[in-house]
């Protein structure tokens, strides 16, 4: 019982994580029909500013969150301006090579700044874990979980109370019509590439004191995002939750109760089985 | 004119060409992963290189003749180390392989330097398959994987009660894990002691809770934990705390668990975890104690084994040049030096070395691998942030604690 709980929860923390990144993934493609590979190195960048503050400004990596996420705001504003804004119109797989350059130019870069070696961030309540009912949470992951719900929750509120949400769900469904109603799309898309890259920031600062990071990081999460987004359904949010904390849970499940060495296996079969009997992922509309 | 101008040119060019061969180096090809999560390790083995050559250099060279080492990237990417040996041999023209840093890596650089008769002698990696495939190109002067437990096997049955009633074996899915898993569950199995869980995990694992979660279920009295890479070797020590096993003993196989990031990141979580891998060559030995001293004042950094192999091995690969008569013509060259280190009978300052074909721990049949390798292995603990051996007795720098009395957190 308490084996089952212990993964349960190791799951869902893990899961909440992936869903985050995933989230950033998915409102960029949604919005702008761009497959961002750079994803991974957005949320490695927000590792690295998290683990700058709190070596050289000793800011904890969790109060960093209010530089590093308006920040990456801002960095992901730029590239969209200055870099991808030119290239969009060439169609889907431009932007995806474009991407992918780009993925490389930024690993790169900070290998060359900041070298290969693996850093990581000791927080003072990185040890003991808390330990409720017998099973065993790390505080840095629960504080990171409870601010990711917390993020996930605001941007929900944005999308569906504000103007430039609506505006932004409007150029989602359809750019054309919403630039005819008088949304000014090209500053929508410059606004959501933003609010992708600060999502996968913030996810990066939230990860960094449970995890390790060197400047090829970006590799290993974002293919897991990959995953969670077409198994959520291309484009939706509520999609890239659920597949976030399901790929979690069936990680955590499938390495307790079925075997380690096909934690992955298992994880990918669960993702060909739903592509299966539901092409469009989990919340997937489908193309309209 | 123009047809004189040119033979005095071509002339020119040919004296040219004769000196530069005269005082051309030997070039030693190491690939090494320089970037990526490796990349600590290939700056230990440049560092390392780069002082034996210095040291060699300084006096003369080689017959005159000076050491150059040429590294390549190879990122710790299997496919990519088969590449950079090749690019390096053919390309580069080494005359020798060293380095390779893991052994996914190493195996692959083995079956280039086989293809392309080019002798590849190992510093470091150690997967059994590396010199027990009948590859006569190549040589190892440390120990192989399936002896690397040998002092932690050594512990086991010569302290009284320290067998353990039960163990966790949990290793990732490289050549360099599965090797170790395997030759320590071949002596559980041999001694009758249940094996609780085996796991293999893939390497970069980023959540180690659920393995331990399953761990945990089982009670082991003994945790083994085998990891080719410092950051699975941090994280999964971490969550084997966190999620509260209490084992009598924890005992890391692999350079990640010798590693001092290992004690900088863990912190109190490190103390008394044992190590058994890392052979560093005997303190007390005039080379090895040299060595040290050199190795400190010249980088500031406190060697291990890393370093020493890496050092140890430019100093074989010299002994061996000073015994072979170089004519020039690359292949002939390739073949003499392969005949002159199988005539290799030597002390370093990692220990005495000598190659030979004989019968490993689990049966392998070993090609040209140091006939003293079972004298290389050595059992250390972290104490107090310090990695201090502590078994066998005889280079013992302290007494070991066992059981764990902290293994609860």
């Amino acid at each position: 019982m308490e084996t089952i709980l212990q993964s349960v929860v190791s799951g869902v923390l893990m899961g909440s994580l992936y869903a985050m990144i995933a989230v950033g993934l998915t409102i960029v493609f949604g919005v702008m029909r761009i497959i961002n590979m750079a994803h991974g190195e957005m949320v490695m960048l927000g590792m690295f500013g998290a683990f700058w503050s709190f070596t050289l400004g000793g800011i904890d990596p969790f109060v960093s969150l209010l530089i590093w996420m308006p920040a990456m705001f801002a960095f992901g504003m730029f590239v969209q301006r200055f870099l991808l804004g030119k290239i969009i119109a060439g169609g889907e797989l431009n932007t995806l090579l474009y991407t992918a350059g780009l993925s490389l130019l930024i690993a790169n870069l900070a290998l060359l700044f900041w070298t290969g070696d693996y850093r990581n961030i000791n927080v003072a309540y990185g040890s003991p874990p808390m330990r409720p009912f017998g099973i065993s949470v790390s505080v840095p992951l629960a504080i990171a979980f409870v601010l990711a719900i917390a993020i996930t929750t605001g941007l929900y509120f944005f999308l569906s109370r504000t103007d430039t949400g609506r505006a932004i769900r409007a150029t989602a469904q359809n750019p054309d019509s919403a630039a005819l109603m008088g949304i000014n799309v090209a500053r929508i898309d410059m606004i959501t590439f933003g609010l992708g890259t600060a999502l996968a920031g913030a996810a990066g600062v939230l990860l960094a004191p449970s995890l390790y990071l060197y400047p090829t990081v970006g590799e290993i999460l974002v293919v897991k995002c990959f995953v969670v987004v077409v198994l959520g359904g291309l484009g939706s949010i509520p999609g890239a939750i659920a597949g976030g904390i399901l790929l979690g849970l069936v990680e955590s499940l499938g390495a307790v109760y079925v075997s380690v060495a096909y934690k992955d296996t298992i994880g990918f079969v669960l993702f060909l089985l739903v592509l299966l009997f539901r092409p469009s992922g989990l919340f997937g509309a489908g193309r309209t | 004119m123009k047809r004189t101008l040119s033979c005095l040119l071509a002339a020119v060019l040919a004296t040219a060409a004769s000196v530069t061969l005269a005082q051309e180096t030997i070039k030693i090809g190491a690939p090494q992963p320089m970037t990526g999560p490796d990349a600590p390790f290939g700056d230990k083995f440049k560092k390392a290189y780069s002082l034996a050559v210095d040291e060699i250099n300084a006096k003369g060279g080689v017959n005159g003749r000076k050491l150059e080492v040429i590294i390549e990237d190879h990122q710790a990417k299997n496919p990519l180390a088969a590449t950079v040996a090749e690019k390096l041999i053919t390309q580069y023209k080494v005359l020798v392989l060293t380095g390779g840093r893991a052994s996914g890596q190493a195996i692959e650089i083995a079956s280039v330097a086989q293809r392309l008769k080019t002798p590849y002698v190992v510093d470091h990696p150690s997967a059994d398959a590396i010199t027990a495939k009948g590859f006569d190109w190549v040589f190892r002067q440390n120990p192989t994987g399936s002896i690397y437990p040998e002092a932690f096997h050594k512990f086991l049955m010569e302290v009284p009660g320290a067998m353990p009633k039960s163990v966790a074996v949990v290793y990732d899915n490289s050549l360099f894990g599965k090797t170790i898993g395997n030759a320590n569950m071949a002596f559980m199995k041999a001694k009758n002691i249940p094996i609780v869980n085996d796991e293999a995990y893939p390497v970069n694992t980023l959540d180690f809770r659920p393995i331990m979660t399953k761990v945990k279920a089982n009670n082991p009295d003994m945790l083994l934990l085998i990891a080719v890479s410092t950051t699975d070797a941090i994280l999964m020590t971490r969550h084997a705390k966190e999620i509260g096993i209490n084992a009598r003993a924890f005992v890391g196989f692999g350079g990640g668990f010798g590693v001092e990031d290992f004690a900088k990141q863990l912190g109190p979580l490190a103390e008394n975890v044992f190590s058994s891998a890392a052979w560093a060559g005997n303190a007390n030995e005039p080379l090895t104690k040299a060595f040290n001293k050199n190795f400190l004042a010249t980088y500031k950094i406190q060697p291990h084994e890393h370093e020493v192999e890496g050092y140890s091995v430019i100093y074989v690969i010299a002994d061996a040049l000073q015994r072979t008569k170089l004519t020039g013509n690359l292949e002939a060259d390739r073949e003499a030096l392969r005949q002159a280190l199988l005539k290799t009978d030597m002390q370093t300052a990692f220990g005495k070395t000598k190659f030979g074909n004989w019968s490993g721990p689990l049966g392998d049949a070993y090609t040209n691998q140091n006939i003293y390798s079972r004298d290389h292995s050595v059992m250390a603990q972290w104490r107090g942030g310090v990695l201090m051996d502590v078994y066998p007795k005889a280079g013992a720098v302290t007494n070991y604690i066992f059981p764990d009395p902290g293994s609860k957190l």
